[in-house]
């Protein structure tokens, strides 16, 4: 395959935007990633483009690629709904490297939206268990934070993990959150505030979960032959892997991890020829606090059932050694499903370019972006490098 | 408003709703729960139809308020505040999902979840169950109502906390 180069990136401010229409909140990051060139960029050089979403709502549940790519003044392309649904963001990005990757294509949009706020509290809870094996699973009574709060219980048991520790993640990413503008929230929390919540699926409570969120996020993915044409400081795609599970956690021996994200890492690593250690910054997907810390582990960074000892140290927080979810996290930043995955190249691309502001990490070189669908049924990870 | 699960889908599981009727591979022996078409123990294709006993040890487990309850089972969570749901591992190996009843979901979430001195009693109350975790606790399973849909009552396999042999 031959080398593949981010070289455009942008989103949509994160949040509750009752104004906006799905095509409003993706013209927004579209025209975000526009302003990351420092030229002008005429759609008509795209020749594909990937759109994940995993139609919330159900409103544009069919062809949401046409919608919006002719929304934004795309040209007659070839144009993808890519569904895996936390993970449709990442797949879309994965689709999009690929076909560049292949040399079918040279320029090609990599996108993502959700539009969550629209829905009912009811209508809400029914989208958010419509991803995992309906028929067994979820007539348990479980929605994903059931299944996620399932596997926390059996961490916290076999690794001894006081809940303090699952708090510490929800505490740290409220903290980068507040540094984010186009954060969903951008206050920080007290540890007191996140431990005292209320229960939603005991042993997470509302400060465990990540919200339902509006908005969208873009990628502009090219040969990195051509990346030159667009930006002196392409963003490098140097490994990615993807995997696959079985969907409901009963078929699965471990629950206190999970494999398809483990798998892709490892693939992802092996791509790159870099190791964990060399990463300096990551975005992971925190849909629950319990799986930030179950990804430490499962990318590398924490060997089994030591993730949550990176918490007390401050090794994953702004200023520590490898600073994980800057943006917020889907906990702070928010968890618009299919933009996600995207969301997460947008801050490493920020990163890596020295333009993430106030949560700049000095001198990222390395980082990596970590992206689940549902229960840990699928995932991606992408590494990337600054082509300097 | 809720997962679709219609009456014909429901009615294909009902030998395992009502029976836990699963299968056992012919190629490893591994008994799975619900049926497959690949063994994932080892590969196999060929199985034989096997009962469950229904006994089993609970392995994980949570407690469910309104907030974390798919709709279909809000009103489970409105007249009672709050379900156990346990991942039960069950004596021939495979794990099943399902509520837990008859246990105390205050309880339940006031035990630690592992054995820490610091949450010991210096008294000794073994016989407080509510200082228990539910993680280790043996069960059998119970035929229960599980949810209403489509004017139709759904019963199905529910887990029950039984004494230690």
């Amino acid at each position: 395959m031959r080398d593949v180069a981010i070289v455009a990136a942008g989103q949509s401010e994160f949040g509750e935007f009752p104004q906006k229409s799905i095509k409003e909140i993706f013209a927004e990051a579209f025209d975000d990633m526009k302003s990351s060139l420092a030229g002008a960029l005429d759609p008509s050089v795209i020749e594909a483009a990937y759109v994940g979403t995993l139609g919330v709502g159900g409103f544009q549940l069919g062809q949401p690629g046409p919608l919006l790519a002719k929304h934004v003044g795309l040209g007659n392309i070839p144009v993808t709904r890519v569904e895996n649904a936390c993970a449709s963001g990442g797949f879309a990005l994965l689709s999009a490297v690929l076909a560049v990757g292949s040399g079918q294509y040279d320029v090609v949009l990599a996108a993502g939206v959700e539009k969550m706020r629209d829905t009912s509290a009811m209508q809400g809870r029914y989208w958010l268990g419509v991803s995992g094996d309906t028929e067994y699973e979820r007539l348990a009574g479980l929605t994903f934070a059931g299944i996620y709060a399932v596997m926390a219980s059996r961490y916290m048991h076999d690794y001894h993990v006081p809940k303090k520790y699952l708090s510490m993640v929800a505490v740290k990413n409220h903290s980068h959150g507040a540094l984010n503008p186009k954060a969903h929230f951008q206050r920080k929390i007290t540890l007191e505030q996140a431990m005292g919540a209320a229960n939603v699926a005991y042993p997470l409570n509302l400060f465990d979960c990540s919200p339902t969120s509006d908005g969208a996020a873009a990628v502009l993915v090219t040969s990195l032959e051509r990346a030159r044409e667009f930006t002196p400081s392409p963003v490098k795609v140097l490994g990615f892997g993807a995997g696959t599970d079985y969907l409901a956690i009963h078929e699965r021996r471990s629950i206190t991890g999970l494999e398809a994200a483990r798998i892709a890492a490892t693939k992802a690593f092996a791509m790159a020829g870099i190791s964990p250690s060399d990463i300096d910054v990551a975005e992971v997907h925190d849909c629950f606090t319990i799986a930030e810390i179950m990804a430490y582990e499962d990318i590398g960074f924490a060997g089994r059932g030591e993730g949550w000892k990176l918490l007390e140290a401050g090794e994953t927080t702004l200023g520590g050694r490898m600073p994980v979810n800057p943006s917020g996290g889907l906990k702070a930043k928010g968890h618009p499903l299919g933009a996600t995955g995207i969301a997460q190249a947008v801050e490493i691309f920020n990163q890596l370019r020295g333009k993430a502001g106030k949560r700049q990490v000095a001198g990222a070189r390395f980082g990596l972006t970590h992206n689940v669908g549902g229960s840990g049924g699928a995932a991606t990870v992408f590494i990337f490098g600054i082509d300097a | 408003m809720g997962a679709y699960i219609s009456v014909p889908v429901w009615e294909r599981t009902i030998a395992q709703r009502y029976g836990l009727k699963g299968q056992r591979c012919l190629g490893c022996g591994a008994v799975l729960f619900p049926p497959k078409v690949v063994c994932p123990e080892c590969g196999g294709h060929s199985f034989e139809a096997a009962s469950l006993s229904g006994r089993g040890r609970i392995y994980s487990f949570t407690v469910i308020a309104g907030g974390g309850a798919p709709p279909e089972f809000e009103w489970q969570a409105n007249a009672v505040g709050s379900y156990v749901v346990g991942l039960v591992e069950l004596e021939e190996g495979p794990r099943i999902i399902a509520q837990i009843v008859g246990v105390d979901p205050r309880a339940a979430m006031a035990a630690p979840l592992f054995e820490d001195s610091a949450f010991e009693d210096s008294g000794g109350s073994s016989g407080d169950k509510g200082k228990r975790s539910l993680i280790g606790l043996p069960v059998k399973a119970v035929i229960r109502k599980v949810y209403e849909q489509e004017g139709v009552i759904r019963y199905g396999y529910k887990f029950k906390v039984v004494s230690e042999v």
